[in-house]
């Protein structure tokens, strides 16, 4: 397993929003986290991310428990995260965009030649068609090109997980398609993909297995493939379903 | 009589070497060297054949960015060999025209009559196709095809129409006819994602639904499944194939292939009309793939022309449905995807078929490039 989560939880203050969490990513596959409000999906997100600090749990990435203190500690493991409101800088070009930070370099000099040559082809590779100008400024890109640059960018950098946090609320039908054609290429080619929605159509669209949380619990974890729409609705909304999901403290499922 | 083996061997390598160009791009001499497991001077001979009859030619090799000379890169000459491929949609006629190597040279589209029979639209495929010289025709036609036989094909209205021989007095010269979904499985076996799939299967959504199905990257005789015409609801709406409660009647096909982007979008703003729809649609595919999936046991599912769109729209709906329709074990390594090519596989596929025959010819017989004489 490239990632595996153990018993994760988090308080913030009295309130418990993660409570013995379990999870398993492998590479090559989609694992989609469906919840509902509050249930705790963005906060398993940011404790992977290194944002928050886990109160006890281990991480382990390819069978090596870490302790990820800071996002820096994720993207050194090979986690990237493409957040909901995407960190582009609207004034930069794609390619600026998508090594910002880690600029490649000649001498002194920024190496813009082969920045351009490797964003072309990570883009190529994703089979993206819808960036024809590298050099054009993000705040003239549509939501769906964006995304799609922010997408990109974390598979410039080896990553070997990246989690993706609502990658089409913002999304126009068309462009939404797109994005998910994407995710499914991402774990095609074989990185890990943890991918966060609300709506079941995208998950059943790509994902392999679906784990839902339901009040900071996970209830189950399942393969798309043995799944139906109504199951995962039921975990979702009451974590439990025909035998499935969340037991009582004394073991009975009412 | 040593002579004609080793001819024949020679015959097979050209071919070989040329087929990977063809399929894998340019490559060096060393990588043909390692992938087809001859000595370094047989490739050397067999290309400077191959350069001398035009099917290829060296060129300045890529920046390696190491240091020393670039090797240099072997690669097709698109024009030494081409192929024309024709597909038959409602109201549309397209053509390409493919060089060796997977170039399109020549794209093409003329609209045809609603309804138009065999003869007439083959004399619109003739007049596209022109004065062009090409080694190979194939024709992509959507419905069931049994050899040059269009036996029946509710997008077209077509049944049991000799379309290979309507092409054949049209253009003066021998087609092969093969059916959409087929040609795109193989387009999308040879040029898209799914190289490697071995047992591959093909939705496409036109005016009616069929699948293709390749084992291999190759099409058998009768590979083309009429999943349009797949009984999901007995004693259902009246189909135009004859039938009650074939998928392509319930779903309500012959609207989607006009309305599908409209009716997906209106379905993700909230119309509940649309919602419905497009969620019993998904339903009853994904009841009909459950058949197929059980007769095929294919690795990897593709959704191409509209169906793309409603599988994008309503795959828990088709995932929950074909769940409850099949084997746990046929459907536990089971891959869905959409066609990385799109709209151009059907074409794509079409012309590799083109060159699969083209090869297999180079391989009993050795062809000079069409335009010299040089053998």
């Amino acid at each position: 397993m490239l990632l595996e989560l153990s018993r994760i939880s988090k308080s913030f203050g009295p309130v418990e929003v993660l409570s013995e969490v379990d999870l398993s990513i492998d590479a090559g596959e989609v694992c989609a986290l469906v919840g509902d409000n509050g249930a705790g999906k963005s906060t398993l997100v940011k404790c992977i991310a290194g944002i928050h600090a886990i109160d006890s749990g281990t991480i382990a990435v390819e069978g090596d428990s870490h302790e990820i203190g800071s996002p820096r500690d994720a993207a050194a493991l090979g986690i990237e995260v493409v957040y909901q409101d995407l960190a582009l800088c609207d004034n930069l070009d794609v390619v600026e965009n998508m090594f910002l930070g880690r600029e490649k370099l000649r001498g002194v000099v920024l190496d813009d030649d082969a920045m351009e040559q490797l964003a072309a082809e990570t883009l190529e590779s994703l089979a993206v068609r819808t960036i024809r100008n590298l050099r054009q400024t993000v705040a003239s890109l549509s939501g769906g090109q964006r995304q799609t640059v922010a997408i990109a960018k974390a598979v410039l950098w080896n990553s070997r997980l990246v989690i993706l946090d609502e990658p089409t609320a913002a999304l126009g039908v068309a462009q939404t398609r797109q994005v998910l054609e994407l995710i499914r290429r991402l774990a095609d080619q074989g990185l890990a993909v943890l991918y966060i929605s609300h709506n079941l159509n995208d998950v059943f669209a790509v994902a392999d297995r679906i784990a839902a949380l339901y009040l900071g619990r996970m209830a189950a974890v399942l393969d798309a493939a043995d799944t139906t729409q109504s199951q995962v609705v039921e975990l979702i909304t009451s974590g439990r379903s025909n035998g499935l999901g969340i037991t009582d403290s004394n073991g009975v499922q009412p | 009589m040593a002579r004609p083996a080793t001819e024949e061997l020679r015959r097979r390598n050209r071919s070989a070497l040329l087929d990977r160009l063809h399929r894998r791009g340019p490559q060096t001499r060393a990588e043909l060297t390692e992938a087809l497991g001859l000595n370094r001077s047989t490739i050397g001979a067999l290309a400077s054949d191959l350069s001398e009859s035009g099917h290829i030619q060296e060129t300045t090799g890529r920046p390696t960015g190491a240091a020393g000379r670039p090797s240099t890169l072997v690669e097709c000459v698109p024009e030494a060999a081409t192929v024309a491929a024709v597909e038959v949609r409602w109201k549309r006629l397209r053509l390409a025209v493919v060089g060796l190597g997977g170039t399109v040279l020549r794209r093409d589209e003329v609209p045809i009559a609603p309804g138009a029979d065999g003869a007439a639209v083959a004399k619109a495929a003739a007049a596209l196709l022109a004065d062009a010289e090409v080694s190979d025709a194939i024709a992509a036609v959507p419905g069931l095809v049994d050899g040059g036989t269009v036996a029946q094909s509710s997008e077209l209205g077509w049944a049991d129409r000799d379309f290979g021989a309507d092409l054949e007095s049209a253009t003066g010269r021998v087609w092969r006819v093969v059916d959409v979904a087929t040609a795109a499985a193989v387009g999308e076996w040879s040029r898209g994602d799914a190289h490697g799939v071995a047992n591959l299967l093909y939705l496409h959504g036109g005016h009616g639904l069929t699948a293709g199905w390749v084992v291999d990257g190759r099409p058998r005789r009768g590979s083309s499944i009429m999943l349009g015409h797949i009984v999901v609801n007995p004693g259902g709406q009246r189909c135009r194939c004859g039938l009650s409660g074939c998928v392509e009647a319930e779903m309500g096909t012959f609207d989607f292939s006009e309305t599908i982007d409209e009716t997906t979008i209106a379905a993700r703003l909230g119309d509940t009309a649309a919602r419905e729809m497009v969620r019993r649609s998904g339903e009853f595919l994904g009841l009909a793939l459950g058949a197929v999936v059980t007769a095929t046991n294919p690795d990897e599912i593709l959704f191409g022309g509209w169906l793309r769109e409603l599988y994008l729209s309503s795959a828990a709906a088709v995932r929950s449905s074909l769940a409850e329709a099949t084997l746990p074990q046929l459907r536990a390594r089971l891959r869905l995807r959409t066609a990385a090519l799109g709209a151009q596989g059907p074409l794509t596929g079409a012309a590799e078929i083109g060159f699969e025959a083209l090869m297999e010819r180079m391989r009993l017989m050795w062809l000079a490039r069409q335009d010299s004489n040089l053998e």
